[in-house]
């Protein structure tokens, strides 16, 4: 329990209504989309601007407390969660766009701003912000900057990291850094900035966040192409990646996740087909109508079972938009999702695949597959019960398994997830002692005394 | 939900089912669909974590505290996050059985007991008793609104809601229920035979619309059967957590349709037909599983039972307005209606309908909930007249009662144009004398 002194501190400098002690209130921000982890701070603020964030570091900072920034709680690695108590900083009330800057090509917003609601206001001025993770309607930018998460679009555009221009940020020291700028180039010193974006809350908090804008294409194309056998779709996005061809998105969904999509969706997807691969082309017309054709050739020589093209934007749409909810609806068919983020290169999709399936035997799991194929990142996920032990252990010792395959074929155990609590041991596998030992002198020299979001990445070295 | 087995922290009767809560992944989708969180930012009072706080309830975690009481019934019970939820989980199902939970656990003190209980447990089951009280209109303010005004403390009206709850009640006609045949002819062509299922506030407030619905559905070929002792639906007992008189009622309604032989039963009123369409899990135990089911396959909201079998629309007449229409969530979300009304609309010859942003979108009129928390929401029915300002159309349609008492008093005080009316109206307006 905390003193009553450091609430009333708190709500002093925060104001009273965003500042919560109650233990409902602290119930549910103990949480974030990753499955078996609830843990519970000791109060939680909401500021509504970046002093109200300095305020609530200097508090936190001067009692030893240790603080957690979330913004919408939608992370799958833990990012958000308190591992160590403390104070929650909920960043989802400062969600103004500052400014949309036409001339230079940038956006600049407060850290709790919708990833969907940025694009709609860019797009609403005739540009683009590419990066649409799964949860673009509710994520934020500053949790999206944090995680550095990816999306659909990731193939062609990018992730988060390609498009972050400048940051505002409190150091746990309480001082206010800028880095970056809306300079195309910029190499003076350091690039705290690159640093900073997927640091997962460990070394700063970041307040502001300047994006890079494109001109979005003039058209695309949606194809969609159905196989009897998921190793073949594997081998089709290999073979598309080697033709020179890069597709904006290219997203696979096994026959598990396509039944749940479509229970939910009802938009008619092929229940009885093994795999499914949604493919967008776009850019210039004439570029999209040569690659759509030549995704076709493709597609028909590996012998998907069958082709189809979206009629219009709005069938394009609602099939992306089927897409994103593949996850949430996995968790129709069992209380508990297990899922990972392993990503390998391309051209091993096939054999990838061809491991989950011997595993999930192997284990007797239910296992939906989902993911960013183009970016040979997958989602392998575990449907299980959280209260059934027994599967929760074969559960991790198919991803064990997985992994040390996956690490194997130089891929990584994380994608666009995250370390944060769930993966803390993968990751010292896939770097090393030597790896890890670099990263916690880095979260040193940023938090000497270890309050920003402490247990996360990598095991705290003064433990 | 009821299970026979106490869960955690919650009585055994009426209670949440583990499952329910478990189904939740915590992925937020629902967040940016619920007005309560839109208004706080506050986690709490989002669906998510409000299945938290029940299945902290369940797990022990957490009393039934007087905060998660304070979330049940703040929760509009709007069912979007229902529509929005991949995974399928009800938190808005989940916290109409936490407002029981509510009555179970910290019972209201003795005051406001005795207004509820008159309310639900006297005036609501009793339709000759309501309409006693709505006659002379004068009476009707007697009973309620003074009754309201006494214990305004007790029931945590919010301010300014007697003023509102004035402005709301429309110029009243004699109630429709005596007035309504018992059985009502089909015109032209028979189609069919079909119950007519008239609601408390149908009756009360909205006589003019239901004459239409039943005038309509006679033209349609249809004979309509309006039995006369037909009982409140049970919707707002549901909603204040009384579940034991909702479930007496719902038994009633249930005898009295099912000996009425006819095809379907059909209502004009979304919360109702919502109302109805529950009594499946609600009568659960108390009623043989295949008449439930027979019930719950007659029961069509009117716009589902019109676009289903096909509206006749040779004989229409024109009616050249611009319309824009607001979809109730008992309606859209309860009922996952929100096609039919659109396609009824676009075969009214003449009409125009323009869609307004976020129609699905609550209009925070949501039972006693716009009295219970008036500032609230007056901010929600601003979000809303916002978005029906920007379409500029004649008129703003809608197909439930509690949408329409708000919508006409916002449209009046915001000096708006609109004209506010229920779809059977306008369809009532198209469909010729005869």
């Amino acid at each position: 329990m905390l003193s009553t002194t450091i609430i009333e501190q708190l709500k002093n400098k925060l104001g009273p209504g965003n500042v919560v002690s109650e233990k409902e209130d602290l119930l549910v921000l103990g949480y974030d989309s990753t499955p078996g982890i609830h843990l519970l701070p000791e109060v939680d603020v909401y500021p509504t601007s970046t002093e109200g964030v300095l305020a609530a570091l200097e508090i936190a900072q001067r009692e030893g407390l240790p603080i957690t920034p979330r913004g919408s709680g939608t992370g799958l690695s833990g990012g958000s969660v308190p591992a160590k108590g403390g104070m929650v900083l909920c960043l989802n009330r400062m969600n103004k766009i500052l400014e949309i800057d036409e001339e230079n090509l940038t956006a600049t917003v407060e850290a709790g701003v919708v990833t969907l609601d940025l694009f709609n206001a860019t797009a609403a001025k005739g540009l683009f912000y590419p990066p649409d993770p799964g949860s673009q309607k509710i994520s934020t930018l500053g949790g999206n900057v944090m995680e550095d998460a990816g999306g659909l679009r990731g193939l062609k555009y990018g992730v988060t990291r390609d498009y972050v221009m400048a940051l505002q940020c409190v150091l746990p020291d309480g001082s206010l850094i800028q880095t970056g700028g809306k300079s195309v180039k910029d190499v003076a010193g350091y690039a705290f900035k690159d640093l900073l974006v997927g640091s997962e809350g460990t070394l700063g908090i970041i307040t502001e966040v300047t994006v890079k804008l494109i001109p979005p294409p003039k058209d695309k194309r949606t194809l969609l192409a159905y196989f009897s056998d998921i190793r073949t779709a594997g081998e089709a996005v290999s073979k598309i990646i080697a033709a020179k061809i890069i597709p904006s998105t290219m997203e696979i969904m096994d026959k598990a996740t396509i039944n749940c999509v479509e229970d939910y969706v009802k938009i008619g997807l092929p229940r009885q087909m093994a795999a499914l691969l949604l493919i967008e082309v776009d850019g210039h017309p004439a570029q999209v109508a040569e690659e759509a054709a030549a995704v076709e050739v493709i597609l028909r020589q590996v012998k998907a079972a069958e082709i189809h093209i979206a009629k219009d934007a709005e069938q394009a749409a609602g099939l992306a938009a089927a897409r994103r909810t593949a996850l949430s609806a996995l968790a129709r068919v069992s209380p508990t999702t297990l899922l990972e983020d392993a990503t390998v290169p391309r051209s091993l999709l096939a054999e990838t695949f061809a491991e989950i399936e011997r595993l999930t035997a192997k284990y007797k799991l239910n296992v939906g597959t989902f993911g960013h194929a183009g970016d040979g990142n997958l989602h392998p996920t575990v449907l299980c019960d959280e209260r059934n032990h027994e599967e929760m252990h074969r559960a991790h010792a198919f991803y064990d398994e997985l992994y040390d395959q996956v690490l194997a074929w130089g891929g990584t155990v994380s994608g666009e997830h995250g370390i944060g609590i769930a993966k803390k041991e993968y990751l010292a596998r896939q770097i090393g002692a030597g790896g890890v030992k670099v990263m916690q002198r880095i979260k040193h020299a940023f938090d000497p005394k270890g309050i920003l979001n402490p247990g996360k990445i990598f095991a705290d070295d003064r433990e | 939900m009821p299970s026979s087995e106490k869960l955690g922290n919650f009585t055994a009767q009426d209670a949440p089912t583990y499952e329910s809560v478990l189904q939740c992944m915590r992925c937020g989708f629902c967040l940016p669909t619920c007005p309560t969180f839109a208004l706080t930012g506050r986690e709490r009072s989002s669906p998510r974590g409000r299945v938290a706080l029940a299945r902290a309830v369940a797990e022990e975690k957490l009393e039934f505290s007087a905060a998660v009481k304070e979330e049940a019934f703040f929760c509009l019970d709007c069912r979007a996050c229902t529509t929005a939820c991949p995974s399928g989980v009800k938190a808005g199902e989940v916290m109409e059985v936490c407002r029981s939970q509510a009555q179970q656990q910290s019972p209201p003190g003795h005051i406001a007991n005795s207004f509820r209980s008159f309310i639900l447990q006297r005036m609501l089951p009793d339709p000759d008793r309501l309409e006693m009280s709505m006659l002379p209109a004068r009476l009707y303010q007697r009973l309620g609104i003074q009754w309201l005004v006494r214990h305004s403390k007790v029931l945590k009206l919010g301010p300014n809601w007697m003023e509102k709850a004035e402005g709301m009640l429309p110029a009243l006609d004699a109630p429709l229920r005596p007035q309504l045949p018992e059985i009502t002819p089909a015109r032209g062509e028979k189609r069919g035979r079909v119950g007519f299922f008239l609601g408390c506030v149908m009756t009360l407030m909205y006589p003019n619309v239901s004459r239409q619905t039943v005038r309509v559905l006679a033209a349609q070929g249809f004979e309509v059967v309006t039995p006369p002792t037909t009982k409140c639906c049970g919707a707002p007992h549901l909603s204040e957590g009384d579940r034991q008189t909702a479930r007496e009622l719902a038994l009633f309604n249930l005898d009295l349709f099912m000996q009425a032989e006819v095809d379907f039963i059909v209502t004009d009123c979304a919360g109702c037909g919502a109302a109805l369409k529950e009594y499946e899990e609600l009568l659960e135990s108390e009623a043989a599983h295949d008449k439930l089911v027979a019930f719950r396959a007659k029961i069509r909201d009117i716009s589902e039972f019109l676009a289903e079998v096909g509206l006749r629309t040779d004989d229409l007449q024109p009616v050249h307005k611009s319309v824009t229409y607001h979809e109730p969530c008992h309606l859209c979300h309860a009922q996952g209606i929100s096609r039919q009304p659109r396609a009824l609309l676009k075969q009214i010859p003449g009409i125009e309908l323009r869609e307004m942003n976020e129609a699905s979108w609550c209009c925070g009129s949501a039972a006693t909930w716009g009295l219970k928390f008036s500032q609230e929401s007056q901010q929600v029915l601003d979000r809303k007249l916002n978005n029906v300002k920007q379409t500029g159309a004649d008129l703003l349609v809608t197909a439930n009662p509690g949408c329409q008492l708000q919508l006409a008093w916002g449209v009046r005080e915001a000096g708006m144009q609109q004209e506010v009316m229920h779809l059977m109206e306008l369809l009532g307006e198209a469909t010729p004398e005869g």
